[in-house]
């Protein structure tokens, strides 16, 4: 059978060639002239209709006051340098650093009163932010994507969690990030792509077997290893030994679906749609998530830094290495705006955007006052966190802080309610038990936290 | 001077666990007897079943009945708390619910004194305990609501002020004690953002209340401070589903104590197996081990509680066990108070190849093994470690091990300042230089860092901070991060003592030399490093020691590495020590290598304390060290669990499997295959583990969690499985490459007479040490020659018996047997 797709030059020296081994496994479930992502679109739709996830997890925590909750009235060491504009929602200002956004406004709504209490330290906000609950001692409660591969598992060969470019790494607290699974176990664990899309020469390490390595070779390794049964009972009880062989599945499962390959592919989009979600790191690995949706991935997580200190991120303390509040505008905030515009834009238009969720926030706000360097402080007595697409209502305001934007004033919004309200999003049952350490029950969010339901169409 | 509490403990858990009926629990009363100085003061009071060795396995506090002669001396509340009536003596007396008692002697001073009570020692327990300076209330960085507090109470001056002077004097009104704000607020009389925070009337309400009243007397500087703390009991073993309370008394600089359970802040160290609340209340949960913590006032000490497994098991499976050394008399006493079964020897083959990989990141020989085999020495071990100690890959794998902890890289250096710090690292491994002098050289390396490599270690740290961080991390194991803005809230690390710390490393002179990449380090005769919150440098004072005398004539680095490396330094030893074991084990006596704190000890403290005691007995020897662990007989348990021991991944009942670190695995494959990996600039045969730079470029050994060494901390590197992973093993060329390399072992076997047979036995001997199974070997055979089978042609027979020897290979190779260390 002579395939048309097939996207590298064909060997036929050793018996089986390579494209018969990346079709062994996968059904050729595409006509021809479909382009790709339109397949994929109408095989995602028709396959499940579950509601999918795009978390962008704003690492360095954006400012309240100079991003999407504006202090124009307040005196001048709280206001700012930046101006509100108008948006395409009458009443709704946001910064001027973000003109996309602002003729988007009717898609995203605005959680003005989210705020947290622990230690103001990254990494506490990390773990609220993406698992509603602060770490305890020997217990690491799972973030959202790995609940979603734990309780819903993979849609088809593609990996239900995704983690794009990189975890999170050290931001000064030495405490869990909540990438990991946690005690639901390293099983559901998400996919780390480990590479930056934007990189010229980027491609997902070894996602292809090499040419030499064909079908009939690669199952007769997997028969071999199969029968090295030494000492297998003491493997058994090895966790790290059964997520090894959970991965060589998952990997096997990754190659021999198209599908999922060419998601990571992003030389199968146009130019220009690669630049209009910039080029990046950030903009980039937002495309990918569109795309990792499409090939069916329910839940990606983008964070948009690897750390607060070798980059500019939005922690902006103002003295070095970090920026000052002014230093926003010429990075963060059109990276940021770019990427998240375009990507709400792509999915809207393919009607994917009714069934994922577009959510965008950091690990807490930042000290209304400004500091002595220029900057703002870390600040989790209140901030903005955006919501967009799946069961969301757009154009809308929850919460109010008060007027120098240092804490709630109406609507206080906890981070255990953030992650009610992404639970009741993905249609979960927040009363749902998982299994704790020594198995014992935790319920999905702590009992008493409701959904945002302002906020749901 | 702060006592360290962690070697208290330690001496009291040596007396040992076993107990006969001879020795039958008996009920013990604490406090042994009450003197209170005043009308004011409150005593906890615990009843506690306590076992010969001092052991509480019961607490009976709630259950027993407790009476006080005179009766209008005192009265007991729920708690159990003794609250005093009157000025006067007599007894207390508790009697449990099968009638036995336990008396204490009451002396109560008479006339009745009132007590005055003291911001530093009573206002602020208060404060703290009831949440006012925490992190999400005034305690944070901007205040809450225009009051600001420091975090936990670090700064007792600026808060002082911020009560008493602030808000126009609102806050407190001496003459009004009632009406003061923050009496008010607390109660919630008027609106708080913090709710009700204290009950109008009880008796941290009556102390700020009192407080305020005779005038709001300010911190003195010379009251008396809590130097240490006594937690009841000192330590338990409760069975699962067992209640109990954990009571404290602070011990004050002019020898005075008090009770401060009902303003100390309690945690655990694992809430699945011991769950404790705010009060201190705890419940054993589940099997295992561990601790209550419990800070106040800066101090911190620790309970430990162990919680039996209720499965019995075999007393003669603990006797006749091995013991080797005295690593393992100390582990089986622990794994037979937990009731955990250990697993037997792996046996000659398993351990050599363990062994082997641990020391130096080489597999075994083929060779060697059989001849190891056949050795009927009884101390045929012992020697080969000592032989394995020496051999070069052992040089480069410890010198490579070094180098991770001492951020040995291009990041930061010049390629000839590189080598030179790599070249000091691996001399001194290759000397067996004890550990105490190498890390005095580079404490107190001077001139150039070309001629004197250990004096990178000052190129690569330039900001004063970033140097007194790393040097507490890697030579102490202490994270001492947080104490640069403020007291550790949650350590007992003081702001101050951060600084006096950095004040030692205070005096580092740096200036580039005429070479490139050189830079000339000395000692300074000024300089300072500035206290932020006090505006002024502390003197240059170690951690928990007094501070350098005026006249000390040392300079300060010099002084620094006397105190680290002496004998009595506790903390040095035990960082080493627990290095070296976690790779050994997989995982430290303390978990966490870098952070090793109070409030987490180690899950065995006896065997810590032994291993560093033996450690600096043996002159700081790196090569005993690692020949003590080796030739344990906890190091040679097979990984095979038993029924019992099937959960434990703790306390080593059974060797936990480990998968390679990255660039042992990535030898192992060259080692197999006989195909080096090409490294750019280093010449042919070079090993991973002989890099001396992490900025090597190799995408192997990155999927594989190689660390960056960007900063000191073993969590660089990753040695989890991941989907990453196993697509490089499938499908990257590292390891396809080697497979069908020209003069590779894969294809000259497959090219050769050998049978099939031959070659499975070879490849196993050679990558897992040992004979395969006849299942195995028929399986395995089998698949080979259905590659063959049915060709005609000479060649392409040839090219198919190519390709089944490497994907036979690939197999072993990928094998969870080969990639693990088991």
């Amino acid at each position: 059978m002579i395939r048309l797709d097939a996207q590298r030059k064909v060997h036929l020296c050793g018996g089986v060639s390579r494209r018969d081994f990346l079709h062994a496994g996968a059904l050729p479930m595409f006509g021809l002239g479909m382009t790709q992502a339109a397949a994929a679109r109408a095989a995602t739709q028709a396959a499940d209709n579950d509601m999918n996830c795009i978390m962008l997890f704003l690492v360095g925590a954006p400012s309240q006051i100079d991003c999407w909750d504006m202090k124009p009235d307040a005196p001048a060491e709280i206001r700012g340098p930046f101006k509100p504009i108008e948006t395409n929602v009458p009443g709704i200002f946001v910064s001027e650093i973000f003109p996309r956004l602002a003729t988007m406004m009717d898609k995203v709504s605005l959680v003005r009163s989210t705020y947290h209490q622990a230690t103001a330290i990254h990494d506490t906000g990390y773990q609220m932010m993406q698992t509603g609950r602060l770490f305890g001692p020997g217990i690491e409660h799972p973030p959202y994507g790995s609940v979603m591969a734990w309780n819903k598992g993979p849609k088809g060969d593609a990996p239900p969690y995704v983690l794009l470019p990189k975890p999170i790494g050290a931001t000064g607290g030495n405490l869990p990030h909540a990438h990991g699974a946690g005690y639901l176990g390293k099983t559901y664990d998400p996919f780390i792509l480990n590479a930056d899309p934007n990189a010229a020469d980027f491609q997902v390490p070894d996602l292809l077997p090499p040419d030499y390595v064909t079908a009939v070779r690669s199952e007769r390794r997997r028969s071999m290893r199969k029968a090295i049964e030494g000492n297998l009972n003491a493997f058994e009880a090895s966790a790290e030994a059964k997520l090894l062989d959970a991965n060589f599945r998952q990997a096997y499962a990754i190659m021999s679906s198209k599908k999922t390959r060419e998601a990571f592919d992003l030389k199968q989009e146009k130019d220009d749609v690669r630049d209009r979600y910039g080029r990046t790191r950030f903009g980039q690995s937002c495309l990918m998530a569109r795309r990792l949706i499409e090939a069916g991935v329910r839940f990606v997580t983008v964070n948009m830094f690897e750390t607060v200190f070798n980059e500019v991120t939005w922690d902006i303390h103002g003295s070095a290495p970090f920026t000052s509040i002014e230093g926003l505008k010429d990075e963060v905030a059109p990276n940021f705006d770019r990427a998240y515009t375009a990507l709400l834009d792509d999915l809207y238009r393919s009607g994917l955007l009714s069934n994922t969720m577009v959510l965008a926030f950091g690990e807490f706000g930042r000290t209304p006052k400004i500091n002595p360097a220029g900057g703002r402080d870390h600040h989790p007595g209140v901030w903005t966190s955006l919501f967009a697409g799946g069961p969301f209502k757009g154009g809308t305001v929850v919460g109010e802080s008060d007027e120098i934007g240092g804490s709630p004033k109406t609507r206080p919004v906890t981070t255990g309610e953030i992650a009610a309200t992404v639970y009741q999003g993905l249609g979960l049952k927040l009363d749902m038990e998982l299994r704790g350490p020594g198995n014992r029950p935790i319920r999905l969010v702590e009992n008493g936290n409701e959904p945002i339901h302002e906020l749901f169409a | 001077m702060r006592t360290l509490v962690l070697p208290l403990f330690w001496v009291i858990l040596s007396a040992g666990h076993v107990t006969s009926k001879a020795d039958a629990p008996r009920p013990v009363l604490v406090p042994g007897k009450i003197d209170l100085k005043t009308i004011d003061g409150i005593e906890s009071l615990s009843l506690l079943l306590t076992d010969q060795a001092g052991v509480a396995v019961k607490d009976l506090s709630n259950t027993a009945t407790w009476q006080v002669e005179p009766a209008d001396l005192a009265r007991v509340e729920p708690g159990p708390t003794l609250i005093p009536l009157r000025g006067g003596e007599g007894k207390l007396i508790a009697r449990t619910a099968d009638g036995k008692t336990a008396e204490a002697k009451i002396r109560i001073a008479s006339p009745a004194a009132r007590q005055s009570w003291s911001y530093e020692n009573h206002v602020m327990p208060v404060l703290t305990k009831t949440g006012c300076n925490s992190g999400p209330c005034h305690g944070a960085m901007a205040g809450k609501n225009g009051l600001r507090l420091s975090l936990r109470g670090y700064a007792p001056e600026v808060d002082y002020d911020a009560l008493v002077r602030q808000a126009s004097g609102r806050r407190v009104r001496p003459g009004v004690p009632e009406e003061s704000l923050m009496l008010w607020k607390a109660t919630g009389l008027v609106p708080h953002g913090g709710g009700t925070r204290l009950a109008a009337g009880s008796r941290d309400y009556r102390i700020i209340a009192d407080w305020i009243s005779t005038g709001a007397p300010g911190p003195q500087v010379n009251a008396p401070h809590v130097v240490r703390l006594e937690a009841t009991p000192a330590r338990a073993r409760f069975e699962a589903g067992e209640r109990g309370r954990v009571i404290v008394r602070a011990v004050y600089s002019d020898g005075t104590s008090e009770d401060v359970t009902g303003w100390a802040k309690f945690g655990t160290t694992d809430s699945t197996i011991l769950a404790v609340d705010d009060d201190g209340r705890l419940k054993a949960e589940n099997p295992g081990e561990a601790h209550v913590t419990v800070w106040y006032a800066n101090q911190v000490t620790t309970v430990p509680v162990s919680v039996p497994n209720p499965a019995k098991v075999e007393p003669n499976l603990f006797a006749q066990a091995p013991r080797f050394n005295k690593i393992d008399e100390i582990n089986l006493a622990k794994l037979q108070a937990l009731g955990l079964p250990p697993s037997p020897d792996a046996g000659d083959a398993a351990w050599l190849r363990r062994a082997t990989l641990d020391i130096t990141g080489q597999l075994p020989a083929s060779d060697r093994l059989k001849s190891f085999l056949a050795d009927k020495a009884p101390d045929k071990r012992r020697k080969e470690v000592t032989r394995l100690l020496a051999t070069p890959e052992a040089i480069d794998y410890w010198a490579y091990q070094w180098s991770d902890l001492l951020l040995v890289s291009s990041n930061k250096l010049s390629t000839p300042a590189l080598w030179a710090f790599y070249g000091f690292v691996r001399e001194s491994v290759a000397a067996n230089e004890p550990w105490d002098k190498f890390v005095r050289r580079i404490v107190t390396a001077k001139g150039s860092s070309l001629t004197e490599g250990a004096g990178n270690f000052y190129a690569i740290h330039r900001d004063p901070t970033d140097l007194t961080e790393t040097t507490s991390v890697a030579f102490l194991g202490l994270s001492l991060t947080c104490a640069r803005c403020h007291n550790h809230p949650m350590e007992k690390w003081t702001q101050d003592q951060y600084y006096g710390f950095a004040s030692m490393l205070g005096r580092v002179g740096l200036k580039d030399g005429d070479a490139a990449g050189e830079v000339i380090v000395s000692d300074r005769p000024d300089g300072e490093i500035y206290h932020p919150r006090r505006g002024k440098p502390m003197p240059p004072q170690p951690l928990d020691a007094p501070p350098l005398a005026a006249p000390d004539t040392r300079n300060r680095r010099d002084a620094l590495a006397d105190w680290m490396t002496s004998p009595e330094n506790p903390l040095f030893a035990r960082a080493i020590v627990n290095r070296v074991w976690k790779k050994f084990f997989g995982r430290g006596l303390v978990a966490d290598e870098d952070d090793i704190k109070a409030t987490a000890p180690p899950w065995d403290a006896d065997l810590l304390a032994w291993l560093e005691a033996d450690f600096k007995a043996h002159g700081f020897d790196m090569r005993h060290l690692i020949s003590t662990i080796a030739t344990s007989a906890v190091y040679a348990r097979s990984s095979d669990p038993l029924p019992g021991n099937r959960s434990d991944t703790l306390y080593l009942s059974r060797n936990v499997p480990r998968r390679l670190p990255a660039e042992v695995l990535l030898d192992v494959l060259s080692q197999v295959t006989e195909v080096p990996t090409p490294f750019a600039g280093f010449p042919e045969k070079w090993r991973a583990v002989q890099l001396p730079d992490s900025k090597v470029a190799n995408g192997f050994l990155s999927a594989f969690g190689r660390p960056e060494r960007l900063t000191t901390c073993s969590c660089e590197r990753t040695n989890e499985p991941s989907v990453a992973q196993a697509l490089n093993l499938a499908n990257g060329e590292a390891l396809n490459g080697k497979l069908r390399a020209e003069n590779g072992l894969p294809r000259r076997w497959a090219d050769s007479p050998m049978t099939e047979e031959e070659i499975v036995d070879g490849l196993f001997l050679k990558a897992l040490a040992r004979q395969p199974t006849p299942a195995e070997r028929a399986k395995l055979v089998t698949g080979m020659k259905e590659a063959v089978a049915g060709i005609d042609d000479a060649a392409k027979r040839k090219e198919a018996r190519r390709t089944a020897v490497e994907d036979l290979f690939w197999a072993v190779l990928t094998s969870d047997e080969c990639l693990f260390n088991h």
